[in-house]
């Protein structure tokens, strides 16, 4: 019984899977332009990543999905986008508030006597960017990035209320068949948790690696942490 | 319906919306206390399974939580309203980050505080409540506001057991009256309007007791 019932959430566990891949794309791509907004010497820079932001955070996931899907849904529909699309997207914007956030600590926490280095070096503010402060950050953004998976793992299952083919609403149109809801959702919270368990493990262990590795200030790590999203 | 009318609906769905945050607030409070302190005073096979209870709250899905516990107890002729599935479901996730939040708090505290404790004659658990407890709840502030706020967003997710939230409230409104974007656009105002100045308020209080 629950071998059959597996082999049908198998199934939404792809889709879910690919929801995460994709929305963590755009949201590692979106958090770090936040990130170098943030940390740019134009003050509408950022005071606009500061905006979004405070937007998106204040935000919560199922409203934006809801918004997506029954105001842009009407006109993205024309276009061939599918609610899939529009779930990447929300969770990906979503995420990338946070994330951004995160990318912006992580950068601060290279020492400032690195830019002073570049800039000696007669390097511009975005050569030294992008040659020296950037590969330094590129270790403790790790485990943040990872937080971002599992947070994207986590919030994918609001995917399912706006008819995402995920794998809790596979769960859920599995209940509305066998009327067994205490067993089939225990077997998705397990499969979520067989999922995510070994990522939250591992980004813990990584980021006390880092912290001692790296010298990262305990604000860093702070902000490392996994955040929760609405 | 006029805007007014939408707006008044929408407020009582807000009235459903706090009463679960807070609801899931307390639950988060008290069971991440326990958590926080059964890990850090226990025996060493009850830190094992606090550790593991705590990866198990961070990894859920609430909503999947929130079906759990409302089908699930359904199911059992144990028929649990949704908004209680939903400050439980909430709460117990929120609780593992509570458990964080006090440990980091409570590491503030000198350790010399609990040795002059224990010299005074105090016991363990009065050492803890008369004189670490006091010196590190300042510390614990910021980010159990912080948790309120997460929670009032998180409070959405109960919409899909029916409870009359904001946003469910908003779902009812838009079938009634058409006027969809005009609602949603209202609940995303009113969590805009409500947490934003929220935020800023907890981060300059943060800053606050970061510099005392």
């Amino acid at each position: 019984m629950v071998i059959d019932w597996l082999s049908i959430m198998y199934q939404g566990l792809l889709v879910t899977l690919q929801l995460v891949g994709y929305s963590a794309l755009i949201a590692t791509a979106v958090g770090a332009v936040l990130a170098v907004m943030f940390i740019s010497p134009y003050r509408p820079l950022r005071w606009l990543a500061q905006l979004y932001v405070d937007i998106f955070r204040s935000i919560p996931l199922l409203a934006l999905l809801f918004f997506f899907n029954y105001v842009l849904g009407k006109y993205t529909f024309a276009l061939g986008l599918t609610p899939f699309a529009l779930a990447v997207v929300c969770l990906a914007l979503n995420e990338a508030a946070y994330v951004g956030e995160v990318y912006r600590a992580v950068i601060r926490s290279v020492p400032s006597t690195q830019w002073e280095a570049g800039t000696s070096l007669g390097m511009s503010w975005r050569k030294t960017l992008i040659y020296i402060v950037i590969p330094q950050a590129l270790p403790p953004a790790v485990p943040g990035t990872l937080n971002m998976v599992i947070q994207l793992m986590k919030n994918s299952a609001l995917a399912s209320l706006i008819s995402v083919n995920e794998v809790s609403l596979v769960a859920s149109v599995l209940v509305s068949e066998n009327f067994m809801p205490l067993e089939v959702f225990s077997v998705l919270a397990l499969l979520y948790l067989a999922i995510i368990v070994p990522l939250t493990l591992m980004s813990d262990r990584l980021e006390r690696f880092l912290a001692v590795r790296f010298g990262l200030s305990d604000k860093a790590v702070t902000a490392l942490r996994v955040r929760e999203a609405g | 319906m006029a805007v007014s009318e939408i707006i008044f609906v929408l407020a009582k769905g807000l009235l459903v919306t706090f009463q679960i945050a807070l609801g899931a607030w307390v639950v988060a409070v008290l069971l991440g206390l326990l958590l926080c302190l059964a890990r850090d005073m226990g025996s060493r096979p009850l830190r094992w399974l606090v550790n593991a209870l705590i990866a198990l709250f961070r990894s859920v899905p609430q909503l999947v939580l929130i079906y759990l516990f409302y089908f699930g107890s359904g199911a059992i002729g144990l028929h649990i309203p949704g908004i209680v599935a939903a400050i439980f479901a909430l709460g117990i996730t929120e609780s593992a980050f509570h458990a964080e939040y006090y440990r980091g708090a409570l590491m503030v505290v000198s350790p010399n505080q609990r040795e002059a404790g224990k010299s005074l004659g105090l016991s363990g658990l009065k050492t803890f409540r008369l004189i670490v407890l006091p010196q590190a709840i300042p510390y614990a502030l910021a980010p159990m506001l912080n948790s309120f706020i997460s929670l009032a967003k998180l409070a959405t997710l109960a919409a899909a057991v029916g409870s009359p939230e904001v946003l469910y409230s908003g779902q009812s409104l838009m079938q009634l009256t058409g006027q969809v974007t005009l609602v949603i656009s209202l609940v995303i105002v009113i969590y805009i309007v409500f947490s934003v100045p929220l935020s800023r308020l907890v981060r300059r209080l943060e800053e606050r007791i970061e510099v005392a």
